[in-house]
């Protein structure tokens, strides 16, 4: 997955990050949309109501040219996760306060909030920070579960992950000479091992 | 790419052989070999060489370089050096992996020399690692590579340039030069 | 030793005797660059078609060769690494050609007369056959499903164009100074660099993609 929206337009990591949630605030009455907000029963949103948009609505409803809504910040973006990144990134879940958190990071720019500088500055240097981290576990981590290495990491960052390991993965079956034998190739194997548990299912 | 695509490329590289018949001029579309003479040596396509090889018409000369004093100085020297040294071919890996394997009755002190060629190349490759993470914690946008062979860029070459592809991005935030081209 | 007159060198505009080495050489070129390049690179249609008659003039050969004859063998080990190159060469245009098929048609519309097309006949063909594939199968699959005012697909929307701010490996062929590898911004002044014969490089494509098309660096 890339971060950049405008390579494909049906990207589906692209269109998940665009999905996560930011919270706002209802400037102009928005009517016959009261259900959207749960907790309260009247039919139409009414200036002040906090409620919580995805990103793609907010977008719709927040612009230069549209104010219908007022976007606050996501907690995760704030000054104090800035500060905890900065102090040290490398032991930050980035998953658990992203799972796309730069995808989604950069999206929240659009709306020229005025941390929106400090945000792109904390992004790259976090990025940069826990670079080496990734890198060497991608590396050095040779036919083992990897799972523990990749849960604290965003998704852009699993997808680095995954990138090292191919390059790696490549090599060493070239290296060992695995590249010459003929294998079955995923496909098949998926293919038939469901093939098996119908058979297996239409026995019980 | 594949590999097996970069050792595809290496088997251009001429080597020597000495082969066991004798033979006119072959006239190939990448051009000539030949001719053949018993016993007296000739360069020839490392893919031709191999082949000959597994139909035990010739014997390998193994390169110059594939020497144990040699290797062992360019060891010390990469060590040594901040810098990647150059290699005595840009498809060392390549070359010693095919030779070791289909002509190791040709190399002298075979397994020393598969010894030391990993060595090197696992000195590389840390170094390597060393140096893109300098280079990603740095401000440049752009890495001269010079003496890095293809077989170890290859290596890291997904994860290298999608890591930069991401770093630019988010560099591109700063300036708000991408978000221009999202909407 | 065949030397081919009526091939046209890459500005096409003289004509050049290229060996039949020559040719391979640069075909293997063009397969590298069309490898590593983010965008489809102009159809080096001549080279392939060269190469093509090559082999087949081989084969022809070979054909008549004497039963067990020792060339025969290394003939055919050679044709089968140049056809392994051809069609790979071939294959990574077609997976972009599909990637990418909405865009080059686009493209392929406002193209000066004057502007060589980077698809082939036969690569157009193909592309305009997949594109209208691939919207009928969207309409078929799910536009027909929706409601009957968000029926159409922008095409310009949806199209999937080449990043050029991919970052690729290159090796210089000829000197060139004062590439413009950054632009100005706010925070940083340009960045330039003067290339030189040799060395190796890592940077992003946009920069290079002129220098890559007259084959003055290469990718690797």
């Amino acid at each position: 997955m890339t971060m950049k929206a405008s390579e494909n337009y049906f990207d589906i990591d692209d269109i998940l990050a665009s999905n996560e949630r930011i919270p706002c605030r209802v400037e102009l009455p928005i009517y016959r949309l009261g259900y959207l907000d749960s907790s309260h029963e009247s039919e139409h949103l009414l200036p002040g109501t906090k409620i919580e948009f995805p990103y793609w609505l907010g977008r719709a409803v927040c612009s230069r040219r549209r104010h219908i809504v007022r976007v606050d910040l996501p907690k995760q973006y704030r000054e104090g996760y800035r500060e905890i990144l900065s102090a040290d990134a490398t032991v930050v879940d980035l998953h658990k306060l992203g799972p796309y958190y730069y995808s989604f990071g950069t999206k929240l720019l659009h709306f020229e909030h005025v941390a929106s500088a400090d945000i792109a500055k904390s992004m790259v240097k976090t990025f940069q920070t826990r670079f080496r981290k990734i890198m060497d576990s991608s590396q050095n981590a040779y036919n083992e579960d990897t799972s523990k290495l990749t849960e604290k990491l965003d998704e852009a960052e699993r997808s680095l992950f995954r990138s090292g390991q191919f390059g790696l993965h490549d090599f060493q079956r070239w290296e060992t000479r695995k590249t010459e034998k003929l294998t079955t190739s995923n496909m098949v194997r998926n293919h038939q091992k469901r093939k098996r548990n119908v058979m297996d299912s239409n026995v019980d | 790419m594949d590999p097996a695509e970069v050792e595809f490329l290496a088997e251009k590289e001429l080597i020597t052989v000495v082969p066991k018949f004798s033979f006119d001029r072959i006239y190939l579309i990448g051009g000539d070999i030949g001719p053949f003479s018993a016993g007296l040596p000739i360069d020839v396509p490392l893919w031709l060489a191999v082949n000959l090889k597994q139909r035990q018409k010739c014997r390998i000369r193994p390169p110059e370089w594939m020497d144990r004093e040699k290797l062992q100085g360019k060891k010390q020297e990469e060590m040594d050096s901040k810098f990647f040294i150059e290699m005595p071919n840009q498809h060392y890996m390549e070359i010693t992996q095919l030779l070791l394997k289909y002509a190791p009755d040709d190399i002298p002190h075979a397994d020393e020399m598969r010894t030391l060629i990993k060595d090197l190349w696992d000195l590389r490759m840390a170094k390597l690692r060393s140096s893109i993470d300098t280079f990603v914690r740095s401000d440049a946008t752009h890495a001269k590579l010079n003496h890095l062979t293809l077989m170890e860029l290859n290596t890291v070459r997904l994860f290298l340039t999608n890591s930069l592809d991401q770093l630019y991005v988010l560099r591109s935030n700063l300036s708000g030069k991408v978000q221009a081209t999202q909407e | 030793m065949s030397t081919l007159e009526d091939l046209k060198d890459e500005s096409g505009e003289e004509v050049e005797t290229m060996t039949a080495a020559e040719v391979l050489r640069k075909l293997e070129e063009a397969w590298l660059n069309e490898k590593f390049a983010e965008d489809l690179l102009e159809a080096k249609t001549d080279l392939v078609e060269c190469m093509m008659e090559q082999i087949s003039e081989m084969e022809d050969n070979i054909s008549r060769a004497k039963k067990g004859d020792f060339k025969v063998s290394i003939h055919r080990l050679e044709i089968d690494r140049i056809r392994y190159v051809l069609s790979s060469y071939l294959r990574s245009r077609l997976l972009k050609i599909e990637k990418f098929a909405t865009h080059l048609l686009e493209e392929e519309k406002v193209r000066k007369d004057d502007e060589p097309s980077k698809l082939s006949p036969e690569e157009f063909t193909f592309a305009k056959d997949y594109d209208k594939s691939l919207e009928s199968h969207l309409r078929n699959l799910a536009l027909r499903h929706m409601p009957a005012h968000i029926q159409s697909l922008d095409p310009k929307q949806i199209a999937v164009r080449p990043n050029l701010d991919k970052y690729v490996f290159l090796r210089v062929n000829e000197d060139t100074e004062g590439v413009l590898v950054e632009e100005e911004t706010l925070d940083t002044g340009e960045e330039i660099v003067d290339m030189k014969r040799g060395d190796q490089h890592i940077m992003r494509y946009r920069p290079v993609a002129p220098l890559v098309a007259s084959g003055a660096v290469s990718l690797i």
